[in-house]
């Protein structure tokens, strides 16, 4: 009878395993079908890349870009990146070329998800990658953590400084008057809408301000449509950032002691989006709602990153799903952006000949980025956001002048916790659990003064080593 | 083993200890305590140290000794730890209490079905069961997908039906409602399997003879079926509590520990969540360090008081 039993569980979750390997081989087979497109538009692509590469190797070889240093022989690197979802393989394609390229140069690329701490259990066990992707808001926290180390000297060698990027994103890769990262993109807020249900409604371009957004979003709603959706979690957080800097508040003083969000900008973002809330969306939306509705054709604008731009736009959807720039709804342009930054980690015994390879690798993507824009992402480098390469490939090209404006947390250690009681208290006010929008954002504040006077005390004034 | 131990223990008493230790026994438990020790012992020592100290592993040079100071932070009021520590245990004793009831119950009820032997109980015993099976993250998503508001199964017909549905993953009560479903479809096979032993292991003399005498149905449920259960059901409530206790992937991924409370803290953001948020993603392992052995200490407090009810009854 058990063996009964026993044979039946195992059909069971056969069946059960065959339904889900079938769900997954859906998704990977839309991915390869991009990926296959990709490809195509790759090769045209390379001849200008490579010609924007070969200066990067300061004349010292004519082949293939840069060059090692004589003493080395065959350098082998390990790039670690997060890239786990349909970004990935388009990464994988860069990195591919570039072995092609550089036959005594061999990277080989590891995505991971939970990707901080699996950075920081390789720290721990010292098996770090050579090179590493970190997302701006973390490069303090991974560089006191002893996961990165400063990149000055190479970034000298490299002939790089922020003359190419915006101020920001390249404040971000810095931490303690040194170096620790290089940006590679900048992923913005962008807004999406349902071009169909704009015209329907005699809409006939996307709003750019506050009035044109809030007629477009008057006149989408009713009928079962909603003008504007909003959630009650992810990305509230971020879209009152946006807002906060574009009504000209701040989320931290200028030492980045206090958060500064109670402001009156601050309140006048908040009761912005709960207004916005009440007039356009359905209250109570949990994470993705907004998403999942608007991929249904019921919503004719959403706010969200620009990675959600496959899901969203193009044969992502049955109706004309489009993505451009957020709207300026307050007194100056501001947009709220992440950015992936490449970083050296720490290393027991550095190794000048990998430490040589890293910088080949890293200007190698940098001046390739505009590939890397077809996974969706906006290429941080100024001289690639304009060649006309990157500016054929929409939607990127319209969003990227926003990316002008994108502002980044404070270059401090933790900063990322002294987010959470906003994030906290936004999602409060959204999901009705409160309705004093000033007191939410006071409190919020108080609790994250003490995150940050606590994260002094614990990461101290400078990385110590391990 | 347990024959070589027993006599020994009844036959010869203090006079034979005394003389020379037999190591015979502690040979036999010797591969279990080396286990033991090494993943059990040492992690529990390691981290009641690691609670008395600021502490992260990739910071050593940063290493503070603090005494009391992680756990006086627990109970401060005002404290960054505080309010986030005691709303999330607050929330995950909230759901042992919603969820233990069903996870008795309702394995029960498929226990007894199943035990009448009726044509292809097999098949249901593995239906049942096989959700079991499935890791968490699966079963989570899997039910994400069931309760989110936008063309989820759930609301889909709930609205064909002419019923305004709730915000099963953004709204209280709902949020816990959800949870607490998709933790009774996903364990309850479990427990289910192990009545389900129990109940076979009654014989079926004692239902003959009952019946003889007249016993409806419904009396040998609660005379003979229920209390011939007793050890089995004490064991299933007791590693239910502590599972229950447990929770964490479910909220995690279902609602994000949402919906936000104004004073910090989701309400469904579950004790384990929040230690696990400040060990690995605030990097304060000595807090979370302390914060685990107050939750322990509670939770043994909970066990403690378990075996104490039921044995006093017995």
């Amino acid at each position: 009878m058990t063996a009964t039993v026993r044979r039946w569980c195992l059909v069971m979750a056969l069946a059960m395993v065959a339904v889900l390997i079938a769900a997954c081989g859906g998704g990977q087979g839309t991915g390869t079908g991009t990926d296959g497109g990709a490809a195509a538009t790759t090769a045209p692509a390379e001849g200008g890349a490579e010609a924007t590469t070969a200066p990067a190797g300061g004349g010292e070889t004519g082949t293939g870009g840069a060059a090692l240093p004589a003493e080395c022989a065959n350098v082998s690197l390990q790039y670690w990146n997060p890239f786990t979802g349909p970004d990935g393989p388009f990464m994988g394609q860069i990195v591919d070329r570039f072995n092609q390229e550089n036959p005594n140069i061999q990277v080989q690329m590891t995505s991971q998800a939970e990707y901080y701490i699996q950075l920081g259990t390789a720290a721990a066990s010292n098996t770090l990658p050579e090179v590493a992707v970190i997302h701006a808001d973390q490069v303090a926290t991974q560089a006191f953590r002893n996961v990165i180390r400063p990149m000055d000297d190479l970034v000298q060698q490299l002939g790089m400084t922020g003359d190419d990027f915006p101020e920001a994103v390249w404040a971000a890769g810095e931490v303690n008057g040194q170096r620790y990262s290089i940006p590679l993109d900048i992923h913005p807020m962008v807004m999406f809408y349902n071009a169909d249900l704009l015209e329907q409604a005699g809409i006939s371009s996307p709003p750019t301000n506050s009035a044109e957004f809030a007629e477009a979003a008057q006149a989408v709603t009713g009928n079962g449509n909603n003008g504007f959706m909003i959630t009650t979690g992810f990305p509230v957080q971020q879209i009152f950032q946006m807002l906060l800097h574009q009504y000209g508040g701040t989320e931290f003083s200028d030492d980045a002691t206090q958060a500064t969000w109670n402001s009156e900008a601050g309140v006048k973002a908040l009761t912005l989006m709960k207004e916005l809330q009440e007039q356009y969306s359905q209250p109570n939306l949990e994470v993705d709602a907004e998403l999942n509705a608007f991929k249904a054709g019921t919503v004719g604008i959403v706010w969200n990153g620009i990675w959600q731009t496959t899901n969203l736009t193009g044969e992502g959807v049955e109706f004309n799903g489009m993505a451009t720039a957020v709207p300026q709804m307050g007194d100056q342009m501001a947009v709220w952006a992440g950015s992936h930054q490449l970083a050296l980690t720490q290393q027991a015994n550095p190794d000048p000949c990998k430490d040589a390879a890293a910088g080949i690798f890293i200007r190698y993507l940098l001046d390739n980025s505009v590939e890397w824009a077809r996974a969706g992402q906006i290429p941080a480098s100024n001289s690639v956001r304009q060649s006309s390469e990157f500016l054929a490939i929409e939607p990127q090209a319209s969003i990227a002048p926003s990316v002008e404006s994108a502002f980044f947390p404070p270059s401090v250690p933790g900063i990322g916790d002294a987010f959470a009681p906003l994030g906290e208290a936004v999602s409060a006010v959204m999901a009705g659990t409160t309705t004093d929008v000033q007191a939410a954002l006071d409190d919020a504040a108080t609790r994250a003064n003490q995150i940050l006077e606590q994260n002094r005390q614990n990461y101290g004034e400078a990385p110590t080593g391990r | 083993m347990a024959t070589t131990v027993q006599p020994r223990e009844t036959s010869a008493p203090a006079v034979s200890r005394r003389r020379r230790l037999n190591i015979t026994p502690y040979l036999f438990i010797l591969p279990h305590l080396l286990v033991f020790a090494v993943f059990v012992g040492y992690p529990f020592f390691n981290g009641l140290y690691i609670s008395f100290l600021q502490y992260d592993y990739l910071r050593p040079n940063n290493t503070q000794f603090i005494g009391l100071q992680n756990y006086t932070n627990l109970f401060t009021p005002g404290s960054v730890q505080y309010q986030v520590y005691w709303s999330s245990l607050g929330n995950t004793v909230e759901f042992v209490l919603y969820s233990v009831p069903f996870l008795i119950v309702i394995p029960l009820g498929l226990a007894l079905l199943l035990n009448t032997r009726i044509r292809g109980s097999n098949v249901f015993r593995a239906i049942y069961f096989a959700p079991w099976a499935l890791s968490g993250a699966v079963v989570a998503l899997l039910w994400w997908w069931i309760f989110q508001s936008q063309g989820g199964l759930i609301n889909y017909y709930l609205a064909s039906w002419g019923v305004t549905p709730p915000r099963w993953l953004s709204t209280m009560p709902w949020a816990w409602v959800a949870i607490v479903v998709c933790t009774v479809w996903w364990t309850s096979g479990f427990n289910m399997i192990i009545l389900l032993a129990a109940l076979q292991d009654i014989p079926d003399y004692v239902y003959e003879a009952a019946a003889i005498d007249g016993a409806t149905g419904v009396q040998s449920f609660w005379r003979i079926t229920l209390p011939l259960l007793r050890p089995v059901l004490i064991f299933i409530v007791i590693t239910s509590i502590i599972a229950s206790f447990n929770l964490f992937i479910q909220p995690f991924i279902m609602t994000g520990g949402g919906p936000a409370q104004p004073g910090g803290g989701g309400a469904t953001e579950p004790v384990m969540v929040r230690i696990y948020r400040e060990g690995f993603e605030r990097n304060l392992q000595g807090s979370a360090a302390a914060m685990s052995f107050v939750t322990a200490l509670i939770m043994i407090a909970f066990s403690y008081a378990n075996f104490r009810i039921f044995r006093e009854r017995t």
